[in-house]
């Protein structure tokens, strides 16, 4: 059993999907990059300049220092002290590192919630703006749909120059104006041979046999 | 005899004319000694703008890179901008500017615990930093500093903020349910398990501590402390348990201890004691140690080759290995001028190249190792120019400290007033 319905095409309108495709990619892109970018300089860029060298030679020295202080103001006995101090200095430096990493983390945060608020909004506009150009003219189909269907066939569509579906518009315009052009005639045939009942049969015949309809079956 | 009287009266104008600038609390300085210990305080005031951090005003423990701020190098910057300002070695609009923008830093940005202070900030931020305890003497220190600051510019917004820092802290919390003042508290743990028990530089903590208007420490912190008392060739001291010069003079930068008496101990007279015994016991081991000598003396807490200790003499554990710290000598001024005068002449002209540099002296020095400290110590400078500043302007920061109500209170309370 075979699907009839099934698309072979995946462009069947090839701008407007190409279009889209730009649309959509584009933030996409966007989004990944700076939460990328972010993510590289927030952590990554602290992380280097946390742990180079020159930071682990001072940390290592302000950890000895520190330890040093809480000693001369806290006493221990010497020989105690003496072991101790090397764990002491560790245990500090392995705190300030913890806290390194927390400052980092914290401020990456800082940098990235802002960023990421800022993409939403733009997010939330781009895509109020896209859906725009698409719900736009198809509000304005529905309501020419709807003076049609109530039997006026002088309405026409009229779109933005940045809309989508300009060239359905313009198509659906044309047809328009064709069934407009011939009820018109139509309507011109029964007023000008009001008095003549055979001349107007035949010219109405003549004017409805170029239109195929249902009854024509 | 009206000639007499006349020429006499000329005399004493022409002496006390030619020698009033360069008198030093009951102590002559020649022009030489006052022109080289304005120097040093001038010098050694440079330490406080450069190591403060530009948009917090928050001080840096060392001069080393990397280093953090420190409160109490904090709270001697406050007190030093204002101290600078009057000398015009800054201009006045910055100093003002200086000392609001930290004032608000340390009310609204740092880190502290119900109003103490952790010991270390990030220079930056003001977060607190290597898991530093809420310190009560370096709030202390900070506060006293502030108050200076405040009493520089009366009823100005910055003696509002000075108030306010010190209004907020709760002394009380810091006893623990105790009769004595903890030294820390951390988040981890909870109360460091060590409380200001004896003598030592805790004294502007108790002043402050029990004259607080808002959360007073009440009289039972100061009557619970203990006095050891101890003598040392002939020198009788209520000594700390290092000996360390640094915790005889910390309170006497701020507090004018002369005419206070706590029951039969006067602690300016004890801290003279404290000072010629310190010179005595480094006198006494001269043989050992190069950097000993009539007039290089001075053990206190300071760098070393060693790293960082608490030097001392006798009475206290008198630990010491050669390492003379030069602000020891220059803070023992108003105490022993006779002495500390000749030491920094001596160091400065001995020493200078490696000794003396931008912000004045160095920490310390040891000859035996042939070792020379390359920074410098927040509260070693503080310390230094707010003693060089009583000394060299007739006790400019007592007449600044002594009449703040919660002084007067703790005087009061504690009975302190000699009697006539």
């Amino acid at each position: 059993m075979t699907n009839d319905n099934r698309r072979r095409h995946f462009f069947i309108n090839k701008p407007l999907q190409l279009r889209y495709m730009v649309y959509l990619t584009l933030p996409l892109l966007t989004i990944t990059a700076v939460i990328m970018l972010a993510l590289y300089i927030g952590i990554w860029g602290s992380m280097l300049d946390a742990f180079n060298d020159e930071r682990l030679r001072t940390d290592l020295l302000t950890a000895s220092r520190l330890t040093e202080y809480e000693q001369a103001r806290q006493p221990v006995d010497g020989e105690k002290n003496k072991t101790l101090l090397f764990f002491k200095q560790a245990e500090k430096l392995s705190q300030r590192q913890r806290e390194v990493f927390k400052e980092i983390l914290d401020n990456s945060n800082e940098k990235i919630i802002p960023k990421f608020i800022l993409l939403m909004v733009f997010i939330a506009w781009g895509s109020v703006y896209i859906s725009h150009k698409v719900a736009g003219p198809i509000y304005r189909f529905d309501k020419t749909l709807d003076e049609v269907k109530k039997g006026n066939l002088r309405v026409r569509i009229h779109l933005r120059k940045e809309d989508e579906g300009q060239s359905l518009a313009k198509t659906f315009n044309e047809t328009l104006s064709g069934l407009d052009q011939t009820f018109s005639k139509i309507k011109n045939i029964i007023r000008e041979n009001e008095a003549d009942a055979p001349k107007m049969t035949s010219r109405l015949k003549e004017e409805l046999s170029k239109i195929k309809t249902s009854a024509d079956i | 005899m009206r000639t007499f009287r006349l020429l006499l009266a000329s005399g004493i104008l022409l002496i006390h004319t030619f020698s009033w600038p360069f008198t030093g609390l009951c102590y002559d300085l020649s022009k030489e000694d006052a022109a080289l210990l304005t120097q040093i305080e001038k010098d050694t005031f440079q330490y406080f703008p450069r190591m403060s951090d530009k948009l917090t005003g928050l001080t840096k423990d060392t001069s080393r890179p990397g280093s953090p701020a420190s409160i109490a190098a904090t709270g001697f910057s406050l007190a030093a901008i204002a101290i600078g300002a009057s000398h015009q070695w800054i201009p006045a609009d910055w100093a003002e500017e200086t000392l609001r923008k930290t004032m608000k830093t340390l009310l609204t940005k740092a880190q502290h615990e119900r109003g103490f202070f952790y010991h270390f900030l990030d220079t930056k931020s003001g977060r607190r930093v290597w898991q530093s305890e809420a310190s009560s003497i370096d709030t202390a220190l900070l506060v006293a500093g502030a108050l200076v600051a405040g009493q520089y510019y009366p009823g100005t917004d910055i003696e509002r903020m000075a108030n306010s820092l010190y209004e907020r802290v709760d002394w009380k919390w810091m006893m623990n349910g105790t009769d004595l003042i903890c030294m820390g508290w951390k988040p981890e743990t909870g109360f460091l398990p060590y409380y200001w028990d004896t003598y030592n530089e805790q004294l502007i903590l108790q002043a402050l501590a029990v004259g607080s208007p808002t959360h007073s420490a009440g009289k039972v912190a100061w009557d619970t402390w203990l006095r050891l008392e101890d003598e040392y060739q002939g020198y009788n001291v209520v000594y700390s348990h290092s000996g360390s010069l640094f915790t005889y003079q910390f309170p006497h930068a701020f507090i004018d201890f002369k005419d206070l008496d706590d029951a039969g101990i006067n602690y300016f007279d004890n801290s003279v004691q404290a000072t010629l015994a310190n010179k005595k016991y480094s006198m006494s081991a001269r043989a050992e140690h190069k950097a000993y000598t009539e007039n290089s003396w001075g053990l206190s807490a300071s760098v070393g080759p060693g790293g960082y200790k608490a030097y001392g003499s006798k009475p206290g554990e008198g630990a010491h290995d050669g390492t003379i710290a030069p602000y020891a000598a220059a803070s023992s001024i108003i105490f022993t001028p006779e002495e500390s005068v000749p030491a920094l002449r001596f160091f400065y002209e001995n020493y200078k190249a490696n000794l003396y540099g931008h912000f004045g002296f160095k920490d310390a020095f040891n000859l035996d190792k042939r070792w020379w400290a390359d920074e410098y110590l927040g509260i070693d400078q503080g310390i230094t120019l707010l003693m060089l500043e009583n000394f060299l302007n007739d006790g400019v920061i007592w007449k600044k400290f002594m009449p703040l109500p919660a002084i007067k209170r703790w005087i009061n309370l504690c009975e302190l007033r000699k009697e006539e």
